[in-house]
């Protein structure tokens, strides 16, 4: 556990990084981090076609565009915001679940917001 | 081939128009994409229906063709519910109509007979050519037929293999139905890979339940070439916990490798021990299916090696290879993971027919099993791209500790996910 501890503190740092709207001083990287994230874990932009490939696979669960007819919760009615919350909320653990806490970890905090921008602007649509 | 982009064609026409051309109207869609680049679709399961699907969503310019022997199709998923008598063959039946009607994708109940990568078409056996400028395969799996002695495609009519759904699967609940109390029954597991990792062993749950309640004499005993197998600690667990004593599994290390069967007798000989059933599930030992075979697309060990990025053939470019069939990696052979496949091909064959790149992928998979009706357990992975192929870089399985309202939930979400992903297949 004190690895995934490091790591969520690495993570908040490059995130940090990352952040345009929220961060004010910019945090520089960490020069030589004790334990390095897998590559696929570090906070990078993401470019709408590759959100798109990510909330794809939401679908398979929750129901096209999410949209479920049966009884796994939809998301069509959420807002970019509810998504993105709850999926931090399952990440960390915060908010319990079955099996989706298990999905989010699979996502950086930077795709899990691209994700949820993705899904919510179907809906609009 | 047209240079006629979506864009292009709003522009031309107007939004107003094109909105009207983009209605449910059937007509207005498949004239429109009367010039659009052609992709040929080969299988209408999870990964070819959806698919075909997914290409249309993203660009109705497209034109896709599905090509599907069958006019149902009948899933492997849930197959287990109606082999336990839980459910009918009618709710895992799906048809094709959604894919006609509300995506404009041309359904050919045909068979693709010969792939020719060369001069990029396919031939039918009803004489037909399908000329395509991509071509996606996604053909499922065929069975090793003479792996083991004394089975064969007529065997299976005395001793049902169930692993492609449909007749096969109502003849094992017919010999399930059939047999006496105190009856055994034997399933021959497969070596790996094979399609579905956790099936066998959520069969045997669900044969357990069906016989605790009507056979409760009845034993089922799996003879498995492996050591090991998918949520293995979580099924032994739960089989101890509603089953005790009715399941037994006998690893390869133990002599469960399986030399012969034979269909008279009704005996299936193991590498130690001989056992005389009444009922025999023999899940043989399996390749991609035939045509990704004939077409040169899979390699000496009989499956298709692909790009992790694109499903692209690493053997044919222009063949996108996805399912069952396909190298994926750490990705499972599923239904779950063959629609994110092919979710992710569509979208690079998308950008491919653009000239734009193509975006990073990312596959899911989830796979629910049910001991019984209110117990289900759950894996499941976020895999992305390495250099080392495709690799799971998030999930895991249920907690070995869950409270009975955990597996609850899990067994209500198995059904769920069953509506949803046929949903978002099929519909």
């Amino acid at each position: 556990m004190r690895f995934e501890k490091l790591k969520k503190i690495l993570m908040m740092l490059i995130a940090g990084v990352a952040a345009t709207a929220c961060s004010t001083t910019p945090t520089p990287p960490p020069a030589k981090p004790a334990a390095t994230p897998a590559p696929q874990m570090v906070e990078k932009p993401v470019t709408p076609a590759a959100a798109a490939n990510m909330a794809n696979n939401c679908f398979a669960c929750h129901g096209p565009n999410g949209v479920s007819p049966g009884s796994i919760p939809s998301l069509h009615t959420l807002t970019a915001n509810n998504i993105a919350e709850m999926l931090k909320a399952f990440k960390s653990g915060q908010r319990p679940s079955t099996v989706m806490g298990r999905h989010a970890k699979g996502y950086t905090n930077t795709e899990i917001e691209a994700i949820s921008s993705h899904i919510a602007s179907l809906n609009k649509k | 081939m047209s240079k006629i982009t979506r864009r292009d064609f709003i522009k031309l026409t107007g939004a107003g128009a094109a909105t009207l051309a983009l209605g449910s109207l059937g007509y207005s869609t498949a004239a429109r994409a009367a010039n659009g680049p052609r992709v040929v679709v080969v299988g209408g399961g999870f990964g070819g229906a959806t698919c075909a699907k997914y290409l249309r969503r993203a660009d109705q310019n497209i034109q896709v063709t599905l090509v599907e022997p069958n006019t149902k199709f009948i899933t492997c998923p849930f197959s287990n519910y109606v082999i336990g008598g839980m459910r009918n063959i009618e709710s895992i039946t799906h048809t094709y109509d959604a894919l006609r009607s509300k995506h404009g994708v041309t359904v050919m109940h045909d068979t693709v007979t010969a792939i020719d990568a060369a001069g990029k078409k396919v031939t039918l056996k009803s004489g037909k050519t399908l000329p395509y400028d991509r071509l996606v395969v996604s053909p499922g799996i065929d069975f090793k037929w003479t792996a083991i002695s004394g089975y064969s495609e007529q065997a299976a009519s005395v001793m049902p293999h169930a692993w492609k759904a449909g007749a096969q699967t109502t003849l094992l609940r017919q010999k399930l139905e059939a047999m006496k109390d105190g009856g055994l029954v034997v399933m021959v597991a497969p070596p790996n890979p094979f399609r579905c990792p956790p099936g066998p062993y959520e069969r045997a749950s669900i044969i357990a339940h069906y016989l605790k309640q009507h056979k409760p004499k009845s034993k089922i005993i799996i003879l498995d070439p492996k050591d090991a197998f998918s949520k293995q600690g979580l099924f032994m667990a739960g089989w101890e916990k509603l089953y005790p004593g009715m399941i037994e599994w006998v690893p390869g290390s133990k002599g469960g490798e399986v030399v012969s069967v034979n269909t008279k007798t009704m005996v299936v000989e193991g590498k130690l021990d001989k056992y005389k059933a009444a009922v025999v599930n023999v899940i043989p030992p399996q390749t991609a299916g035939t045509i990704a075979l004939k077409s040169g697309l899979a390699d000496d060990k009989g499956w298709c090696p692909v790009d992790p990025k694109t499903f692209e053939s690493k053997l044919h470019p222009g063949i996108h290879v996805i399912g069952d069939a396909s190298i994926a990696g750490a990705l499972p052979k599923s239904g779950f993971a063959a629609n994110s496949e092919a979710k992710i091909a569509a979208s690079a064959i998308v950008a491919m027919f653009r000239g734009e790149g193509v975006a990073d992928a990312s596959y899911v998979n989830t796979c629910y099993s049910l001991l019984s009706p209110n117990y289900g357990i759950s894996v499941a992975g976020v895999y992305r791209v390495t250099d080392k192929g495709i690799v799971e870089i998030g999930g895991g399985v249920s907690p070995k500790d869950a409270t009975a309202g955990f597996r609850e939930d899990e067994a209500k979400y198995a059904t769920g996910w069953y509506a949803s992903i046929t949903a978002d297949t099929w519909g």
